[in-house]
This record gives structure tokens, C-alpha cells and sequence, in this order.
């Protein structure tokens, strides 16, 4: 079985779902001809021509907001936004339309669409083009969003994705394309079950809550503290929205501390977010160790520089680097039974 | 801005709040809402000085002229020619959905007055021939995406009334249970998509529903209706640029009412025909009388067979009014009398009424069949809306998602 990169198995994936499926079709800015700037839908028009793979004109608004009436007439249809830093043109037609449509129609018209994008930072793509967006989404019932951070699960996801009848923001970590391999099985049925999250590694210590690249941030980690005696559960969320909090909670009430981690600024993220879903509501969680990981309040998260100051850069690198979160994980444990909602390294 | 509409702007804002009902809105409506002095005055300044009876009795008097669907009308604007390929008995159900239209806005005006339904009503008086007239051309599974004032792209395509009264009134038996948007015509079984109220939404979804037709080989159409304003908007241009690349079967129908909600059409465009626009996405665009029934019949007609025959999109301006507000608690303080009197002397219902006679169509009895029936219908309609229940707050919670979810609680809130 040959080993593929995280790119690789997107590429097969829609190679094979839309090989399945008559009714998708690719939409997108330079995914055709040229095969995507990542080259993600390589070889895609060769095999399914121009009537089903898209070169779109760009307009993001038009390649989120046609999906609507194209899944209302019975296509299944996968637009892809370039970057995730161009998405935003497109916000009022995923947020207002696709997201909605199923509830506005009484469940008369489910919209069955996979949005995919390239986001994240690490490869020196400077202010537009590493953020980890992701967050502004959060607040969208009707949405869903998953991230995967392997192989088997971005071809898994995608595919759970693409044969869903709910609409999915799936986010690919540009970092990831080409900097991890793994088999993917033989089984062309396979998913990753789509709003469960995955207990990567077991622990008893403390509970690392994360996804995308930063979740093997999160794995060096724990590897590096199980050396001290520390043993770090790792939670690897694939789905962003719904989030899994069962799962999320489970892990937490057995280890009693939890550090979140993720690329974007911590204001209005998806840490204070699931920091809110472990210690609201319970008084026996509310006791506990919370800590997010993120980056400071700059606007370009992930970011391998962009021209800002030395320090925050120097910030980023540290986050990226994982010495950050050993030293949160670190200290989280060293002040057990204190709450804290947002525990600050970088400064 | 000039310093014109500045004032008037600051007007809009010291006027007095949006009224729920008909009483507050006529007593403390500004004096151009009667007078029509839309730009001279500062209208903040004037005190209230026409009447609750001014008011209501002016509105009155339009809306007992829009039912008088066989009323006298200008010599200029009668209509001559044919409508091609449309036998004798389309062209008299054509007249009867017209008349079905126009009878049943009067009607929801006077229910909203009456404070029978919430919210507030989106008046089409004035603009029927428009929507209708295409979508009563097009297949059942053809596609329409109407604006929020396309009562009649519902009408024309054959809803039937009490979906629509039921939407009016918000209740259960609305195709959507009573859970969106009042007024927000919609029908599945009808191909009409359901309006989003941002502007444009329809246009872009109309678009996809095009190249969802021609990908998957169906012989389908589709229609999207915008006004004037929307010609503005983003979409419209990503829209129309995207079908003009991959010959979309699409049929696009500004109505220019010269006015989007209060602003005046030389506010939107400093184009005098907005079928120009068609010219930058490489497809034809025409501008003709939105208030002539056998000009929309034509061109609509063309337009549609250009797009099931493979040849693309057409662009198509109607030009016509909004004899009303932008919605019944708009007393459209910003246009002047002169000019409403002027747009309904061209009302398209008269005119086409008239063609009919000449035709040898239409006659008394003929008409007293037509008016008798659509009464019916819309009494009927109304019963229904307000013999259907209105929707209990637990019946929103459901279908967020299709998919379930394990950390999803729609009460919980995440």
C-alpha cells in the first residue's frame, strides 16, 4: 500500500467521490487547468472535463452563493475557495444562505455542499495568506466545520463531507499538504464520522484539546512531558462545529485540566469557546485548570512574519515551535483547582 | 451627497419611528407624505399638518383605482400589437392572474390596515406585468428566484392563493410552517425559491440553479428578478458575469421602479437604460414598458427560448412604478404626487384589459367571470391563513442540521 501525503488524499478522494457521484462538480479559482495552487484538484478536469470542473472567474461570492440554487436542482456541488483569507466575500452566502437554507425551508431543501480551503500559517505566505479563520464561523448554527490533521482523516472527512446533506466548511492546513504521510485503506467506503472528535493518545494528567497542525504540536508535546512522568491526553477535535463536547468533557473531568491550543488569536476563538464548554454550567468542572493557547491579538496569526514587529513574530515562532505548549501544559498542572479562563505565555 | 439629501436625510431620521399601525402612520406621516414635496422642504420642520383622513383617503383612492382593472386610461399608452405565440385562452388566464394579483394586494393592504397580520406587507401594485407575465410562460420545474416583492412570480407560475396568504400571515400552513419571513413568497412544488431578503441572494442562487440545469443535462430554465438598486450590488455583476462565460439558460429581469426602497434611480446608476449593463457580461439586454403586457409577453418569450435553446442569457429591463411604499409602514415621503399620478395613468392592467376588448377577448361577462372567481379565491385564502394555526416557538427548533450530531443541542444553544 503506497504511503500518501494529506494532499495526496484529498486529490484521490475527490478523484473518487466524484468518480461515485454524477451530481458533484468542482468549483474554484485556478483548480482546472492549472489544478489548484496547491495542486489539491490535480488531474480532476482531465478526468471529469469542463462540464464538472470549474475554473471560476473570481468571484468567492458567486462560487459560494451558486451552490444554493445548484443543490436546490439535484447537484452536489464542491466549491473550493483558494484561501481561506478570501473567504470572506463569500461569508454572507455561506452564513445567510447555505447555513440557513435547510431551517428557512422548514427542511424542504437540505444543502449538501463541501466548501473546502487551504488555511494556516507556517509557509511564509504573509498576511493574506496564513490566517486560521476558522473562528468566524463559530457562531453559525446550521454550519458545519471540520479540520482535519492526518492523512486517513483529511480522505476520511472529505468524504463524510461530500456525502453529507448538511453544508461543510472544510479546512485544510496548507502546512499539512506536504509534511505528513500515511496508508490510507484500502476501503474506498471509508469515512471519519463527522462531529465526533478523536482521543489521539490517552492520558490522566491533562487534557490537550486541538486540531489541524497544531495537533501535532500538541502530540511532540505530550511525548516530551510523558518523559517527565506527565500524561497528557490528546484530543484531535476533526470537527469544529458541532464541536464533540461529550467527548471534550469526558476527557476533562478525568484529568481535571485542560489546555486548548490553535493558531488563531484567542479573542472570540475556538479555545474560549470550548473553555466556556467545560467550566459553564458546572460546578465541578468550573474548579478545574483551563488554559488557551493562541496567538497574541495581532492579524496575522500563523504567520512566519508579514513585516510586523520582531517580538510578536518571535511569539509565533515560539507557539509553532511547541515550547509554548509544553510550558502551558507545564504550568497548568503546577496550579491544579485554579481556574483560569486564559493563561497568556506570549506575553 | 448633496446637500439636498442631506437635509432630507436628517428629516428621515428626526420623522418619527416606522408605525406598526395604519392610525399612527397617517397622523404622524410628514406633510410631503400627502403634499409629495419630497426634496424642497425641510420635511423635519413641517409640522403634521395633513390629516389621518388626508392620508388614509389618498390611499384609499389608488387602491379603489387599482381594482378598476377596465378604468380609463390615456390614449397615448394603449397597446397595439400581438403576443406571439400566445393562443386566445393563455392570453385571457394571463388576464385572470393579472387581475388575481392585483385584487389580492388590495385586499392585504386593507388586512394590514385592519391589523389582521403582523409585521408589515410589500405592495406590488403597479409592477404585476413584470414577474408574472414571464413566469406564467415557464414549466412547473423551471426555476424562479423572485425578489421580496415578487408576489406575482408565485402568482404567475400558478401558486395557489392561501400558500401565499398563509406566508402573508406567518402560519403553519405556509410552506415553511410559519417560520421565516412574512411576505417571503415561496413554493417548492412551484419551482419559486424562497426570497432571501439581502438583496441579490436569489440572483446568485437563480445563477447556480442555470448551471445546474445545463450540467446535468436537464432541458430546464431559470429566472432571477432584481430592482433597480440591486443592479448595484455585487452579485448582480458576479451573477450575470458567470452566465455570460458558460451561456447559462437564464432569463434576468430588472424591475426598475426608479426608486430602491428611498433612493432615486440617479443615485444607483448613471446609466439611463440599466440594460446596458448586459453589454459588460457579453449577452443581450433590452429595456422596454414594464406596464406593457404584450412588450413583456415578447421579449420574455424570445428570452426564454434563447435560454432552452443553449444560447445564453438576456438581460431585461422593465421599466414600471410602485404605486405604494416600499412596505405599509413606508409612506414614500420621497417621491412626489406628480410623479405617482403619471405611473398610473400607465397602469398595465387597463391597458392590457383594453387590448383584450379590442381583441374581441374580453367583455362584461367575460370580466364579471374573471373578478368573481379571483374574489373567491382570495376570500377562500384568507380563511385559510386565518383559520391556520400560528406556529408554536418549539416548532423552530427543528431541522438546523440533517445530520445529528453528538455535541449538538439546539436547546442548549451549541
Amino acid at each position: 500500500m503506497a504511503s500518501l501525503s494529506y494532499i495526496e488524499a484529498i486529490n484521490r478522494t475527490l478523484h473518487e467521490e466524484m468518480a461515485r457521484d454524477a451530481t458533484t462538480f468542482l468549483i474554484g479559482e485556478d483548480i482546472g487547468i492549472y489544478g489548484g495552487v496547491f495542486k489539491a484538484t490535480r488531474g480532476l478536469l482531465q478526468e471529469f472535463g469542463p462540464e464538472r470542473v470549474i475554473d471560476s472567474p473570481i468571484s468567492e461570492s458567486l462560487i459560494a452563493g451558486m451552490t444554493v440554487g445548484a443543490a436546490m436542482v439535484g447537484c452536489r456541488p464542491l466549491p473550493e475557495i483558494q484561501f481561506a483569507d478570501f473567504i470572506s466575500p463569500a461569508f454572507d452566502q455561506i452564513v445567510q444562505q447555505l447555513a440557513r437554507f435547510r431551517w428557512r425551508t422548514n427542511g424542504t431543501y437540505s444543502m449538501p455542499v463541501t466548501i473546502r480551503t487551504p488555511y494556516g500559517g507556517g509557509v511564509g505566505g504573509g498576511v493574506f495568506h496564513s490566517q486560521s479563520n476558522e473562528a468566524w464561523f463559530m457562531n453559525v448554527p446550521g454550519l458545519v466545520m471540520v479540520a482535519p490533521s492526518t492523512v486517513r482523516d483529511a480522505a476520511g472527512l472529505l468524504r463524510a463531507a461530500i456525502r453529507s446533506e448538511d453544508p461543510v466548511l472544510y479546512w485544510e492546513h496548507k502546512k499539512l499538504y506536504r509534511s505528513i504521510k500515511d496508508e490510507l485503506p484500502e476501503d474506498e467506503e471509508f469515512v471519519t464520522a463527522i462531529g465526533e472528535a478523536h482521543v489521539a493518545r490517552e492520558g490522566r494528567d491533562v487534557t490537550a484539546i486541538s486540531f489541524g497542525y497544531t495537533h501535532h504540536l500538541a502530540m511532540t508535546a505530550a511525548e516530551r512531558l510523558a518523559e517527565d512522568g506527565i500524561e497528557v491526553e490528546v484530543i484531535d477535535l476533526r470537527t469544529l462545529l458541532p464541536l464533540d463536547t461529550p467527548t471534550i468533557k469526558e476527557s476533562v473531568a478525568k484529568t481535571g485540566k485542560a489546555v486548548i491550543v490553535h493558531e488563531a488569536p484567542k479573542i472570540g476563538g475556538i479555545g474560549g469557546e470550548i473553555a466556556a464548554v467545560l467550566v459553564v454550567g458546572s460546578l465541578v468542572l468550573a474548579c478545574l485548570a483551563v488554559a488557551v493557547v493562541g496567538t497574541v491579538a495581532w492579524p496575522v496569526d500563523g504567520s512566519r512574519g508579514g513585516g510586523e514587529g520582531g517580538q510578536l513574530v518571535q511569539g509565533s515562532r515560539r507557539l509553532r515551535g511547541g515550547i509554548a505548549l509544553t510550558f502551558l501544559a507545564v504550568a497548568a498542572l503546577a496550579v491544579p483547582l485554579r481556574r483560569r479562563d486564559t493563561f497568556d505565555v506570549l506575553n | 451627497m448633496t446637500e439636498e439629501t442631506n437635509r432630507r436625510r436628517r428629516g428621515k431620521e428626526e420623522a418619527p419611528p416606522a408605525a406598526d399601525t395604519e392610525a399612527t402612520l397617517a397622523e404622524e406621516a410628514p406633510e410631503s407624505a400627502q403634499e409629495g414635496e419630497y426634496e424642497t422642504e425641510d420635511v423635519a420642520a413641517a409640522p403634521a399638518e395633513g390629516s389621518k383622513g388626508d392620508f388614509l383617503s389618498e390611499q384609499r383612492r389608488r387602491e379603489s383605482l387599482a381594482i378598476d382593472v377596465t378604468r380609463d386610461f390615456p390614449d397615448k399608452y394603449r397597446l397595439s400589437g400581438a403576443m406571439e405565440g400566445c393562443s386566445d385562452e393563455q392570453k385571457l388566464e394571463l388576464f385572470e392572474r393579472l387581475v388575481k394579483l392585483r385584487l389580492f394586494d388590495a385586499r392585504m393592504r386593507k388586512l394590514f390596515r385592519q391589523g389582521r397580520f403582523e409585521g408589515t406587507y410589500y405592495s406590488q401594485i403597479g409592477q404585476e406585468a413584470c414577474d408574472a407575465v414571464l413566469t406564467y410562460q415557464m414549466k412547473r420545474d423551471d426555476f424562479v428566484g423572485p425578489s421580496h416583492r415578487d408576489l406575482g412570480a408565485a402568482v404567475g407560475k400558478g401558486v395557489p392563493l392561501k400558500f401565499l396568504t398563509a406566508q402573508v400571515y406567518n402560519r403553519v400552513d405556509s410552506p415553511d410552517g410559519g417560520r421565516y419571513t412574512a411576505c417571503h413568497y415561496w413554493h417548492p412544488d412551484y419551482g419559486v425559491m424562497q426570497p432571501a431578503t439581502s438583496i441579490m441572494m436569489n440572483w446568485i442562487a437563480a445563477t447556480g440553479a442555470a448551471f445546474g440545469y445545463k450540467m446535468l443535462g436537464k432541458d430546464n430554465v431559470a429566472a432571477a428578478f432584481g430592482g433597480d438598486g440591486a443592479t448595484a450590488h455585487g452579485d448582480f455583476h458576479e451573477g450575470c458575469n458567470f452566465a455570460g462565460v458558460h451561456r447559462l439558460p437564464i432569463v434576468y429581469v430588472i424591475q426598475n421602479n426608479l426608486w430602491a426602497e428611498s433612493l432615486p434611480l440617479h443615485l444607483t446608476s448613471a446609466l439611463e437604460n440599466l440594460s446596458d449593463r448586459a453589454k459588460a457580461f457579453g449577452f443581450p439586454g433590452v429595456s422596454i414598458d414594464g406596464n406593457d403586457v404584450l412588450a413583456v409577453w415578447n421579449a420574455t418569450r424570445a428570452a426564454l427560448e434563447r435560454a432552452r435553446s443553449g444560447e445564453g442569457p438576456t438581460l431585461i429591463e422593465m421599466k414600471t412604478y410602485r404605486w405604494f411604499g416600499h412596505s405599509d409602514i413606508d409612506p414614500a415621503d420621497y417621491r412626489s404626487d406628480d410623479e405617482v399620478e403619471a405611473w398610473m395613468a400607465k397602469d398595465p392592467l387597463p391597458r392590457f384589459s383594453a387590448w383584450l376588448e379590442d381583441e374581441g377577448l374580453l367583455d362584461d361577462e367575460t370580466l364579471g367571470g374573471v373578478v368573481e372567481r379571483v374574489e373567491e379565491e382570495i376570500e377562500t385564502a384568507v380563511d385559510f391563513a386565518e383559520s391556520s394555526a400560528k406556529p408554536g416557538a418549539e416548532t423552530f427548533l427543528s431541522e438546523v442540521y440533517a445530520e445529528s450530531y453528538p455535541g449538538f443541542d439546539v436547546r442548549a444553544g451549541r
